[in-house]
């Protein structure tokens, strides 16, 4: 019985040591974040989509202040490379929805490998050499009014989509982002014309339905909330699944076949100024909290362990769209694939086929 | 102190009309007691607070990376690459006509209007002075969209007209579209400047013309539209550069059909070459400061005699206004009547609706979709209240700050025969020639890279500096205009029996001009309030104001948001024009 009893006491020691071993390290750093204060972002995600996020953090951790720089993809970018040149290093953590910008910067140096418990949770695809990581998974699909485009009629294909733009009702009723001056309209329509055949033909029917173009996401939405424009594609769908809530004329739909997906990137800068709390930041916007939080408010995870009821994660964002979903691998390919050269040739070809009526 | 020869020439021909037209012999020699240091200090200063920003604009213009990177060489390749773009030619030609379009018609509409408000006896005056201003305080994007909701072709006066006759007969996505709606919001730009000059007047002239026949019209074409030349020479400058350098309105308007402004082009080269390239950025701005330089230089050359239009002199004299007989007040008060509803009904009645409802367009019935939520939304997110609050500090205490800065520059140039006076018209220009973006890029370098500067760039002073800068031409020529219509008669006195220059300018040109600072406060309140394009480098947690907010939220979407600001937007301006009517301040100074 002594044995028995010492045996388990001993094993209760161990237990216990072993967590505490690495609440210890938890604890550790959080004391070493708590005495620097502060954590700051350059992000490109609305503030209202993160609030809750930033207070379960310091609900979590408190002591610790989040400074929440929403700048935009040219800000956060502009800021890294002019503040690392200009030895003022403002960010702990620069969070873009630009993967292609984020993984420029990670070439030229300017972001630290950081190893965190929660990175486990990150698929392969979504994890550069520990030094960018994606934490969001956001199909992109097409948005409609529904009361200028019948449910039923809406395109669930790319030839569908095709079809439905040569036809007369579209004339001078289509959309979409102009990959001219839109960064993310040209990340998109590029991952396109690299993983579908039909890309060029999908744009010679946009260019000959009179299809108008946007800069930015906020008049693409209104033009189609207005019944301005009956459809637009390769729409960023988290969004579109969002603005559908509060605007009952708009409607989202997802190509069945294939829908791409692209994340947010998060990066941990070279010569932070507040390194463990941002580190401790880092862990937690990956982590299951983070991520539920980050899912209650429209951006879907990049885990699989996200309960239905607060917010869509990979799986269940997956099945919503139909079961083939590509997300947009987060590696050098982002950048190799797009020298000077092949953009001027994309766009010149986008060009003719839009503009001058192909 | 010497009474030089040429003073007893000048007062013998200000007394001299007719003698009006001989030009006055400038003589370079400045006078004893002229507070030259402070003149060449204060213009110094400002030269160095101007060409600072350019300078760096310039310098990156040669190089082939950011000057900040190690690999920068310096290099024509911007150049090149820029002047053989053929998108590059066809959005500076956009441009051409995009602002000769807006000047051609704001002007002339402008000096009528202030020829209506200021020297006739129209019906109605004192609620037309305040409602023509308000176009001026709409920031371009609350107007653009606010034309959207309105006009667009799913706007409620589209479907409307629709309803009737089957068709939408206008389509404001089309250069005519732009120019139009453009043109629309500078009127109040020229009747500004304009009516302040005319304010004044003596209508001894125009009454002599009248006795002797002439018709109202008349009167104005030949008598007093001349002798407000100068105003008319500045608000012509003035609105072809605020036609370079729009953003807002083109990006908004011009964005379906690919229609591309020298502003937007540049949005097209981050996009083609993947990363901001800042040396061709800073290439077509200087483009636009080289296309304003000689109209600076013209401007000048016009101006020279800008002594023969001071009015306030010595003497006293009543300002009658002209009779108009009723057709002409019926068709002036429907012509005002039909602008303002164009100018001002429709963006603003568009963006009340958008704000309180959460559908609208082709097949919606807005009345049941009435909603507050979009408000409610703003009071939860902290970045968009202290954007809100920051606003108001900035264009309260910022604006007044502003408004003794450019006093304190327009005493420099007052009277000013020195070479100073000319760098001072340079300088002033200058900014309004760049695009807002750009020069608030130019200053966050600026606050970056300069060790003195750079604890300063989080916090509201440099996006103050940097709106103060931007807002030279407009404040500076209101303190201006003011300051010259004293004519010399008074300042003299006060010198003759012992005054010094600084007790002249304090004890008689302050207080003469004192009612015209109110004003001068208020309007610059409100262009503060509405600026957008400069604090968007600046934007960090700390530094957000209304503008670069919504600026930025055009990226994500979140169109609910936008509208929410700019309501609010419209209701600071609003509050600040009564605040300028219960004080009984002319807000047209």
């Amino acid at each position: 019985m002594k044995a028995v009893r010492g045996l388990m006491a001993v094993a209760g020691m161990v237990l216990v040591g072993a967590s505490a071993g690495a609440y210890a390290q938890d604890n550790d750093l959080y004391e070493k974040a708590k005495s620097e204060g502060n954590v700051t972002l350059y992000s490109a995600t609305d503030t209202a989509q993160v609030q809750s996020m930033i207070d379960a953090f310091k609900a979590k951790y408190p002591g610790i202040e989040v400074d929440y720089n929403d700048v935009g993809p040219e800000g956060t970018f502009n800021r890294v490379i002019s503040e690392a040149a200009a030895n003022q290093v403002g960010a702990d953590l620069v969070w873009s929805s630009a993967m292609d910008r984020q993984m420029l910067l990670a070439q030229q140096g300017l972001f630290e490998a950081v190893e965190l418990p929660e990175a486990k949770a990150i698929p392969d695809w979504g994890n550069f050499k520990n030094v960018l990581y994606a934490t969001s998974v956001e199909p992109i699909g097409i948005i409609f009014n529904k009361n200028v485009l019948a449910e039923d009629k809406v395109p669930t294909t790319r030839a569908e989509l095709i079809a439905y733009m040569k036809s007369d009702e579209a004339k001078d009723k289509v959309a979409a982002l102009d990959p001219e001056r839109s960064p993310s309209g040209f990340q998109f329509d590029t991952n396109d014309a690299k993983t579908t055949d039909n890309f060029w033909d999908v744009v010679a029917a946009f260019g000959a339905a009179g299809g108008k173009t946007y800069t930015s996401n906020g008049p693409v939405k209104e033009s189609i909330d207005s019944g301005e424009n009956a459809l637009a594609f390769n729409i960023i769908g988290s969004y579109a699944i969002e603005w559908a809530k509060s605007s009952p004329s708009l409607g989202v739909m997802f190509d069945k076949e294939r829908t791409a997906a692209f994340s947010r990137v998060i990066g941990f800068t070279k010569g932070a100024p507040h390194p463990n709390a941002g580190k401790l930041f880092l862990n937690f916007l990956l982590s299951q909290e983070g991520q539920a939080e980050l899912a209650r408010n429209g951006l879907p995870s990049v885990r699989t362990d996200i309960d239905a009821s607060i917010g869509f994660d990979f799986d269940s964002i997956n099945e919503r769209v139909g079961g083939h979903m590509q997300p947009i691998p987060l590696d050098e390919t982002l950048v190799t694939d797009m020298d000077n050269a092949k953009r001027a040739e994309f766009l010149t070809k986008w060009r003719d086929l839009v503009r001058n009526g192909g | 102190m010497s009474v030089n020869s040429q003073t007893v020439e000048e007062t013998a021909r200000s007394s001299d009309r007719s003698l009006a037209h001989q030009a006055v012999p400038v003589r370079w020699a400045s006078r004893v007691g002229d507070a030259v240091w402070y003149r060449r200090i204060v213009i110094g200063l400002l030269a160095l607070a101007v060409l600072a920003p350019i300078a760096l604009l310039v310098y990156q213009s040669f190089l082939d990376n950011p000057f900040f990177q190690a690999n920068a060489k310096l290099s024509f390749s911007a150049y090149s690459y820029v002047l053989s773009d053929r998108a590059f030619y066809e959005a500076l030609r956009t441009t051409l006509v995009v602002s000769a379009g807006i000047t051609v018609l704001a002007v002339p509409c402008g000096a009528v209007l202030a020829f209506l408000l200021n020297r006739t006896d129209l019906k109605g005056k004192s609620i037309f002075e305040i409602i023509v201003l308000v176009p001026m305080f709409i920031s371009a994007i609350v107007l653009a969209f606010g034309y959207t909701v309105s006009i667009g072709p799913a706007g409620f006066l589209s479907l409307l007209v629709k309803g009737q006759i089957g068709r939408v007969p206008w389509d404001i996505y089309t250069v005519s579209g732009i120019v139009l709606v453009g043109a629309a919001s500078h009127i109040p730009y020229a009747y500004l400047y304009v009516s302040a000059a005319m304010r004044n007047l003596p209508s001894d002239l125009e009454e002599a013309a009248r006795t002797a026949g002439a018709s109202v019209w008349r009167v104005l074409w030949d008598v007093t539209l001349p002798l407000v030349f100068p105003a008319l020479v500045f608000v012509t400058a003035l609105n072809l550069l605020l036609g370079f350098e729009m953003f807002g309105l083109p990006l908004i308007l011009g964005d379906p059909k690919g229609i591309t402004v020298l502003t937007t082009y540049i949005l097209k080269l981050s996009t083609l070459f993947g990363v901001p390239v800042f040396q061709m950025m800073a290439v077509v701005a200087l483009v636009i400061v080289l296309l304003t330089l000689p109209m600076v230089f013209l401007q000048r050359h016009l101006l020279r005699n800008s002594r023969r239009y001071a009015a306030i002199g010595g003497k006293g004299s009543r300002a009658t206004p002209l009779r108009l007989s009723t057709t002409s007040q019926v068709v002036a008060i429907a012509f005002i009547c039909l602008w303002i509803f164009f100018a001002v009904v429709l963006p603003v009645g568009g963006i009340v609706l958008r704000t309180f409802v959460n559908a609208w367009g082709v097949g919606v019935n807005v009345f049941q979709h009435l909603t507050l939520a979009h408000i409610a939304g703003l009071l939860n997110v902290p970045s968009l209240k202290r954007g809100v609050i920051d606003t108001i500090l900035l264009s309260t205490v910022g604006a007044g700050l502003a408004v003794c800065i450019y006093m304190a520059i327009g005493l420099a140039g007052h009277r000013n025969r020195g070479a100073s006076n000319v760098v001072l018209d340079y300088m002033i220009l200058l900014p309004r020639a760049i695009p807002g973006l750009i020069i608030g890029l130019a200053f966050y370098w600026l606050f970056l890279f300069i060790p003195f500067l750079q604890s300063l760039r989080q916090t509201l002073v440099s996006i103050f500096i940097a709106y103060t800068i931007v807002g030279l031409s407009y404040g500076f020529r209101l303190l201006q205009s003011l300051l010259l219509q004293i004519s010399p008669e008074l300042e003299e006195s006060a010198r003759t029996t012992g005054a010094t220059i600084g007790q002249t300018w304090r004890d008689v040109i302050i207080p003469i001009t004192k009612p015209g600072l109110f004003g001068a406060w208020i309007l610059i309140m409100m262009l503060f309030i509405r600026d957008y394009a400069t604090g968007v480098y600046l934007l960090t947690s700390g530094t957000e104001v209304i503008g670069s907010l919504m600026i930025s939220l055009l990226a994500t979407g979140a169109m609910d948001t936008i509208v929410a600001l700019a309501f609010v937007s419209i209701v600071l301006t609003a509050v600040a024009l009564g605040l300028a009517i219960k004080l009984g301040v002319k807000v047209d100074a």
